[in-house]
C-alpha cells in the first residue's frame, strides 16, 4: 500500500479526515448543548467591589441565603470567605430553575455541588452566577474547591435539595436550613 | 550507521540499524495494521466521550 | 540476552580513549538536577497521599501539607521539566547536528542561574512563607524571593532558547537548503514556543505579583493575573511534551529496528503544536466569571485543533511500529505488534506511553468540552488527568530518553536491560493504579488541594478505600523513581566500557533531500502565532484595561 512518499502522505491525509470527523462530532454535540439546551459555563461578567460588600444592598448579611425574589425566581446568595461559606447551609427546591449568586471579599475560592453540574470559580471583584435545576433531592456537599489558604480543607457548606412540595419560604420569600416549612 | 570496533550487543538498542527484513515488503502491507489499531483507539475515545456526555453529564441537570 | 564476549586483544577501548561529547558534562549536570528534584517530589507526593487518606500520617498539619504540595508542584512542573528539557536540548543540538554547541559558555551561565533560582524558590517554600502552590494565584501572595527564584529559572531557560535557535541557524547557514534533522527541528520548535509561552507568566510576575509581594501595590486585578497565567499554563504542558514526542519520532523507530513512517508528518506535528498550544489557555478558565461564553467557546474550538497533532502522531508512530514489526517477520493485521522488540526500553516505554496517552487524552477531551468542564473542574478528575498525561506519558519517555543517551554520555553500556524494563513497568502500573481511582472520585465530587478529609462525613467516608488504592499506586511510583535513579547512577560504576559517544536517530522511510522552507524554519509560523494570540487573547486581556474591574486586596502569607 504505502510504497512511495505520495502514498504515505495520502494515507496520512485519509487519517486526518477521520480525525477531523471525530473532532467535528464532539464540537457539534457541544454546540448543540450550548445553543439548544442552553448549557454554558458560568460567564457572568458582573463587577462588585470586594472591599465594600458589607455596604452593598445585595450581599449584606440579612440578604444572604435562599430567597424567592419578587419576580418569582428562586435565588441563593452566598459569600465565600476564608474559610467558610456564609450561610453554610442553604435550602433549594428540586425540579425548579434556581440561581446561585456568590462573591468573595478576600481571595479566590470556588465551589461545586456534589452530584450536579453546579461548579464555578468565585473571583473577588465579580459576582459568580450559576443557573441550574436540581434533579435529585438530598443533602449535597458544597466544598470550596480552589486553594484559598491554610483553612481551605475545612471550607464546606451543605445544599439541602427538598421536593418542591416541601419548599415553603416564609414572609419576605426567605427560607433557611433551620426551618423546613 | 555506526560500526564500532567492539562487538555490538543487544544493548546498543539506540544505535541499532539492524533492519532485519525487507522494507519494501513491509511497506506493501503498511499502514493497514496502523489504521486498524489507531481507528479502534480513536473510536473507543469517541464512544467514551459520548457515553460520558449522555450518561453522566446531561443527567446531572442543566447548567448555565 | 547474553552479552557477547569482549575481544581478547588489547583493542578494548579504555574510558580516556573515547572522544567524549562536548556537551557531556553540561547534559549530565542538567539531568541530574532534574532527577534530584523529581526524586524528592515523588517522596513528597507519597506523604501527601498518606496525609489525605484515612490512615494517620506523621507531621500532618495543614501548614506542612501545603508546603509539600507547593514544593512537589514546583519541583515537578518547573525544575524537573526545565532542567531535563534544557539538558536534552543541548544533547540533541550536538548529536543531531553533529557539531559542537555554539556558545557553551552561556549554557553554563544559564545552568548556574537556574540553580540559584531553584534554591531561592525551594528555600522560600521550606520556610513556610510561600505556600501558594505551583499556580500561585494572587491575591494570595508569598515572599517575593519565591517569585524572584522562579524568574531566574525562566530567564535561564530563555538563554537555552536562544542557544537552540542559534545552533539551528548556524547549521542551516553551513548546510544550505538541506532539511534540519527532525530531532533538532522539534527542539527548536519547542524553544520558539517556550519564548511565546513564558510571556504570560512573566508579565504576571513582573507587573502584578512581584510588586505586590514587595509591598509596592496593595491591590491586584486577579482576573487579569489568572488570564495571563492561563496563557502560560496550557502551552507549558506542550513545552514538557515536546521531548517525548521527539523521542516517538526520532528514537522509537530506530529502537524498534525500523523506519519513521513520515518525516514530513513529524515536522507538521511540531508546527501544529507550536501554533495551537498557545491560544487555548482559556480552557483553564471555563468556570471563571471574568470571560464571556464567546471567547471561552473560541478557545475551546482551538483546543479541539490542538488535539489534532496528537491524533496524527498516534497514527504515524503506530505505522512506524507496524513497519518495524513487519520487518521482523510479523504477519497479518496484528502480528507486527508481538514481533516488536519489547525487550528494548525505548520500545517498551513508547508502548506504555501510548496506553497512558489513551486514558489521559480521553480525560482531556472531557475537560476541554466547554460546559461539560463543570462536571469535573477542580475535582480529583483533573489531578488524575495531568498526573496520567504528564507524569505518565511524558515522564516515562523522559526516563527512556535518559536510558537511551546515558551510554553515549558516559561511555558505558548497561550490563543488563532487565532493571530498566522493570522500572518502566513499575512506573506504568503505579501511574494507572494511582490515577484511575482519582477519575472516579472526581466524578463523585472529591475536590482538589485538600490537606485532610473528614472521614466521619458519610459521603467522604465512602471515598476512603479508593484513596488508599491511589496511595498504593503512589508508593509503587516512588519505588520506580528510585529504581530509575539507581539504574542511571549505577551505570557509572557497573557499566560496561566501550559505548560510542554518539547516537543514531531514526531514518524516515523516504529521507527527504529537500523540504519547503516552511517545514525547515519558523518565520511564517511566528506570524501565525502572533495573529492567533491576537484573536484569542487580544480582547480577553484588553478588557481588563478598557473596563477595569474592582481589584482584590493583597493577602500576604507571612
Amino acid at each position: 500500500m504505502a510504497i512511495n512518499e505520495d502514498a504515505i502522505l495520502k494515507s496520512e491525509l485519509r487519517w486526518a479526515i477521520v480525525v477531523g470527523g471525530i473532532v467535528a462530532v464532539i464540537l457539534i454535540a457541544i454546540l448543540y448543548a450550548a445553543l439548544a439546551m442552553h448549557i454554558n459555563p458560568p460567564s457572568n461578567r458582573e463587577y462588585v467591589d470586594p472591599k465594600t460588600l458589607h455596604l452593598s444592598a445585595e450581599f449584606t448579611e440579612a440578604n444572604l441565603g435562599t430567597r424567592v425574589d419578587p419576580n418569582g425566581q428562586v435565588v441563593a446568595r452566598l459569600i465565600a470567605t476564608q474559610f467558610e461559606f456564609v450561610p453554610n447551609c442553604i435550602v433549594l427546591p428540586a425540579r425548579t430553575p434556581v440561581t446561585m449568586r456568590i462573591t468573595s471579599p478576600d481571595v479566590i475560592h470556588g465551589l461545586l455541588v456534589s452530584g450536579t453540574n453546579v461548579n464555578t470559580m468565585v473571583i473577588p471583584g465579580y459576582v459568580a452566577q450559576v443557573h441550574t435545576t436540581f434533579t435529585k433531592t438530598g443533602d449535597l456537599l458544597m466544598p470550596c474547591h480552589e486553594f484559598c489558604g491554610l483553612g481551605h480543607s475545612q471550607m464546606m457548606a451543605t445544599v439541602r435539595v427538598v421536593p418542591p412540595a416541601a419548599f415553603h419560604p416564609g414572609p419576605g420569600g426567605r427560607i433557611a436550613c433551620g426551618n423546613r416549612g | 550507521m555506526i560500526e564500532p570496533s567492539y562487538p555490538v550487543t543487544a544493548h546498543d538498542y539506540s544505535s541499532d540499524a539492524e533492519e532485519l527484513g525487507s522494507l519494501e515488503d513491509a511497506l506493501e502491507e503498511a499502514p493497514r495494521g496502523a489504521l486498524v489499531v489507531s481507528g479502534i483507539a480513536v473510536g473507543l475515545l469517541m464512544i467514551g466521550w459520548l457515553g460520558m456526555y449522555f450518561l453522566v453529564f446531561l443527567p446531572r441537570g442543566p447548567v448555565g | 540476552m547474553a552479552t557477547a564476549a569482549r575481544p581478547a586483544t588489547t583493542a578494548a577501548p579504555r574510558e580516556t580513549d573515547l572522544a567524549g561529547l562536548q556537551t557531556s558534562r553540561l547534559v549530565q549536570s542538567h539531568i541530574w538536577i532534574a532527577i534530584a528534584a523529581f526524586a524528592v517530589a515523588c517522596l513528597l507526593g507519597v506523604w501527601q497521599m498518606w496525609a489525605r487518606s484515612p490512615i494517620q500520617a506523621p507531621y500532618h498539619t495543614a501548614a506542612n501539607y501545603f508546603r509539600s504540595v507547593t514544593l512537589h508542584g514546583v519541583s515537578m512542573a518547573f525544575v524537573l521539566t526545565t532542567f531535563f528539557i534544557m539538558g536534552f536540548g543541548y544533547y540533541v543540538a550536538e548529536t543531531a547536528l553533529k557539531r559542537p554547541l555554539p556558545g557553551i559558555g552561556f549554557a553554563w551561565v544559564a545552568f548556574w542561574m537556574g540553580i540559584a533560582g531553584t534554591l531561592m524558590a525551594a528555600l522560600s517554600v521550606i520556610s513556610g512563607n510561600a505556600s501558594v502552590l505551583f499556580t500561585f494565584y494572587p491575591p494570595l501572595t508569598a515572599t517575593p524571593w519565591f517569585y524572584v527564584g522562579l524568574v531566574l529559572v525562566v530567564v535561564a531557560s530563555w538563554i537555552w532558547c536562544i542557544l537552540m535557535i542559534i545552533a539551528m541557524r548556524s547549521w542551516r547557514r553551513a548546510n544550505d537548503g538541506r532539511p534540519v534533522p527532525l530531532a533538532m527541528f522539534a527542539t527548536t520548535a519547542n524553544a520558539v514556543m517556550w519564548l511565546w509561552t513564558t510571556v504570560g507568566v512573566a508579565a504576571e510576575l513582573l507587573f502584578q505579583v512581584i510588586p505586590a509581594a514587595f509591598g509596592w501595590n496593595q491591590t491586584v486585578d486577579v482576573g487579569l493575573s489568572r488570564t495571563l497565567f492561563s496563557w502560560t499554563l496550557h502551552a507549558i504542558v506542550y513545552f514538557w511534551l515536546f521531548p517525548s514526542y521527539s523521542a516517538f519520532y526520532t528514537m522509537f523507530p530506530r529502537a524498534a529496528g525500523g523506519r519513521l513512517y513520515s518525516d514530513t508528518m513529524g515536522r507538521l506535528a511540531f508546527i501544529l503544536f507550536l501554533l495551537y498550544s498557545l491560544p487555548v489557555g482559556l480552557h483553564h478558565l471555563f468556570m471563571d466569571p471574568e470571560h464571556s461564553n464567546g471567547f471561552k467557546f473560541l478557545q475551546m474550538f482551538l483546543t479541539a485543533l490542538v488535539s489534532v497533532p496528537t491524533l496524527l502522531t498516534v497514527f504515524t508512530i503506530t505505522a512506524s511500529a507496524e513497519i518495524a514489526g513487519r520487518m521482523r517477520g510479523g504477519k497479518g493485521l496484528f502480528g507486527w505488534i508481538g514481533a516488536l522488540p519489547w525487550e528494548r526500553p525505548m520500545v517498551l516505554a513508547t508502548g506504555l506511553a501510548f496506553v497512558m496517552l489513551f486514558w489521559g487524552g480521553g480525560g482531556g477531551l472531557i475537560n476541554m468540552s466547554y460546559g461539560m468542564n463543570a462536571m469535573i473542574h477542580n475535582t480529583s478528575w483533573v489531578t488524575a488527568h495531568f498526573h496520567l498525561i504528564f507524569g505518565g506519558t511524558v515522564v516515562i519517555m523522559y526516563q527512556a530518553i535518559c536510558y537511551s543517551i546515558w551510554p553515549s554520555l558516559t561511555g558505558r553500556d548497561f550490563p543488563s536491560l532487565k532493571p530498566l524494563l522493570v522500572q518502566l513497568w513499575l512506573w506504568f502500573i503505579g501511574m494507572m493504579v494511582m490515577t484511575l481511582p482519582w477519575h472516579w472520585l472526581g466524578l463523585e465530587g472529591q475536590w482538589r488541594r485538600v490537606a485532610a478529609f473528614d472521614y466521619s462525613n458519610p459521603i467522604i467516608h465512602g471515598w476512603g478505600p479508593w484513596v488508599i488504592v491511589s496511595l498504593v499506586g503512589g508508593i509503587i511510583l516512588a519505588l520506580s523513581a528510585f529504581l530509575f535513579l539507581y539504574n542511571l547512577a549505577s551505570l557509572h560504576w557497573r557499566g560496561v566500557l566501550g559505548a560510542p559517544a554518539e547516537i543514531e536517530y531514526a531514518r524516515a522511510v523516504h529521507e527527504p533531500e529537500r523540504v519547503p522552507s516552511s517545514l525547515n524554519g519558523f518565520g511564517l509560523w511566528n506570524i501565525i502565532v502572533a495573529l492567533l494570540m491576537l484573536l484569542a487573547y487580544g480582547w480577553p486581556i484588553a478588557q481588563f484595561f478598557v473596563y477595569p474591574p474592582p481589584q482584590a486586596m493583597v493577602h500576604r502569607l507571612g
